[in-house]
């Protein structure tokens, strides 16, 4: 069994899974397309409902 | 961002998954990392390259409303922080000679020979978390996206709102925007043809208001007076061009009416059947901070109701609704815009039963969530499967499993969600992979 885990996809879901397992100790490769992480939320302004900005 | 630093995450960014072999356990990855023309690990991020470079193209991340150079950084906050080449407008490697960011890269982090790299690495489980593709408005031409300057999509509107960008968080109408983009380009014109004139003028040994009065009046003659003569009205047309174009631009005020249209490719039978989910707190969302920018904004939202099911979007709605946004509910037929690119909308009241026609300075689309575009490409190399609507298929219990055992979905590769959502399913998918890799999974499988 390999102890190591693939994230494909950079954005808030993608960071998300891969901080979790980070965190539980396993070692993760992040793939993404574009040339930064972030995705679709990195573009937005602040968040719904608390207005928090969302970088 | 914690995830660039995290020791036990390895970040392949601009990179694609080529191959997926093995199972379950012992998968074996291939994955392609594209060619960034800069070396990550000497690139510090500072930007003088950008700076320097002289090839100007649009903006990806802000959806093309800014300029980039084609040495960028995908957002100033990204990570990794590295700088990328566009190859298809840098100069250099578009085989013309330039090698400006070369030059002026202290770190030496430049690398125009840099190859495309296969990686290969051995993992247990897979998450795949892609996300989604916005609804192409185009494809609903009655509401004029792309040929409307003034109708632009929520996500756009979002650049508009942000402090960081393209208009440094001033809400203009885009037809205005272009107005400004013009005025140096006119100046410029403007002054060459000055330029040109004043050269005339040394030559002559007059003024062109005089020249022009005697040519006129027919005591002048000749080849090179005629010359003169229509350079003096190539240079009043350029100044009289400049000088309408500077009232209008000094009489630009901010949008100030805003109408948000909801369900723009959901909730539709010609395009998505579902609905989209996010899109109308997001919209109460833009038009909060719309009336925190203006506080005598006029905002409406269009649409067949709002569908604020989350913790505490309710009240997030009624808040809006409490600093003047005004909902009406109807479904916006048409959009066609006056000589001065003001958008007007028309509509029927379904309350008063009445077809009406509202002008605004800038309409904001809520565009459908929709599957990404490289999702089918994406899954075949996977080797799972999409479901009806094109997203990712799961199965009903356990909820976030594909079609391929030990692979994991999560996100809006699922189906459209909000972000708290995303984010507890994506812990939901850790915890399923974490599942895998301590081999209960095989275990629970098994019985």
């Amino acid at each position: 069994m390999n102890r190591d885990v693939l994230v494909i996809g950079g954005g808030i879901a993608g960071m998300q899974a891969s901080l979790d397992l980070g965190e539980m100790g396993f070692q993760v490769h992040l793939v993404e397309r574009l040339p930064s992480i972030g995705g679709k939320m990195s573009q937005l302004d602040k968040t719904f409902p608390t207005n928090d900005c969302a970088l | 961002m914690d995830v660039g630093r995290h020791p036990k995450i390895r970040l392949l960014a601009y990179s694609e998954i080529e191959k997926i072999d093995g199972e379950m356990g012992n998968f074996h990855i291939t994955v392609r990392k594209k060619a960034r023309y800069v070396d990550e690990k000497k690139c510090t991020g500072c930007g003088t390259c950008a700076e320097k470079c002289p090839t100007v193209t649009s903006d990806a991340y802000n959806l093309g409303l800014g300029k980039a150079k084609a040495i960028y950084k995908y957002f100033a906050q990204g990570i990794p922080s590295a700088y990328t080449i566009n190859a298809n407008v840098c100069r250099q490697l578009q085989g013309k000679k330039c090698g400006v960011c070369a030059k002026v890269c202290q770190a030496g982090a430049i690398d125009y020979k840099q190859q495309e790299q296969i990686i290969e690495f051995d993992v247990g489980a897979i998450i795949v978390a892609t996300g989604y593709d916005l609804f192409d408005a185009t494809k609903i031409p009655e509401y004029g996206y792309g040929r409307l300057p003034n109708v632009v999509t929520a996500l756009e509107f979002e650049r508009f709102l942000s402090a960081s960008g393209p208009t440094h968080g001033h809400v203009y109408r885009r037809s205005d925007l272009a107005l400004m983009d013009a005025l140096p380009e006119a100046e410029k014109s403007q002054q060459k043809a000055a330029k040109g004139l004043e050269q005339l003028e040394k030559k002559g040994g007059m003024s062109s208001a005089d020249f022009y009065a005697k040519y006129e009046a027919g005591e002048l003659q000749g080849e090179e007076y005629d010359k003169w003569a229509e350079q003096v009205k190539v240079s009043r047309a350029a100044t009289e061009k400049l000088e309408a174009m500077k009232a209008k631009v000094d009489q630009i005020e901010g949008a100030h009416r805003l109408a948000f249209i909801q369900c723009v490719g959901s909730r539709d039978i010609r395009f998505n059947k579902y609905c989209s989910g996010f899109c109308c707190m997001h919209a109460v969302k833009e038009a909060i901070i719309g009336l925190e920018h203006d506080r005598d904004a006029e905002v409406y939202i269009f649409g067949m109701d709002i569908r604020a099911v989350g913790k505490n979007f309710e009240e997030y709605r009624n808040r809006g609704a409490g600093s003047g946004i005004k909902f009406i509910r109807s479904r916006v037929a048409e959009i066609y815009e006056d000589k001065d690119h003001t958008p007007i909308l028309v509509y029927e009241d379904t309350k008063e039963r009445q077809v009406k026609q509202l002008p605004v300075d800038l309409v904001i689309l809520a565009t459908a969530c929709q599957p990404s575009e490289g999702i089918v490409k994406m899954a075949a190399t996977v080797g799972i499967e999409t479901n009806d609507f094109g997203f990712i298929k799961t199965a009903s219990y356990p909820p976030l499993s594909t079609s391929r055992p030990g692979v994991f979905v999560c996100g809006c590769a699922v189906s459209p969600m909000d972000i708290p959502e995303s984010v507890a399913q994506a812990s939901s998918a850790a915890a399923r992979a974490a599942q895998v890799l301590s081999g209960s999974e095989t275990e629970r499988l098994a019985s």
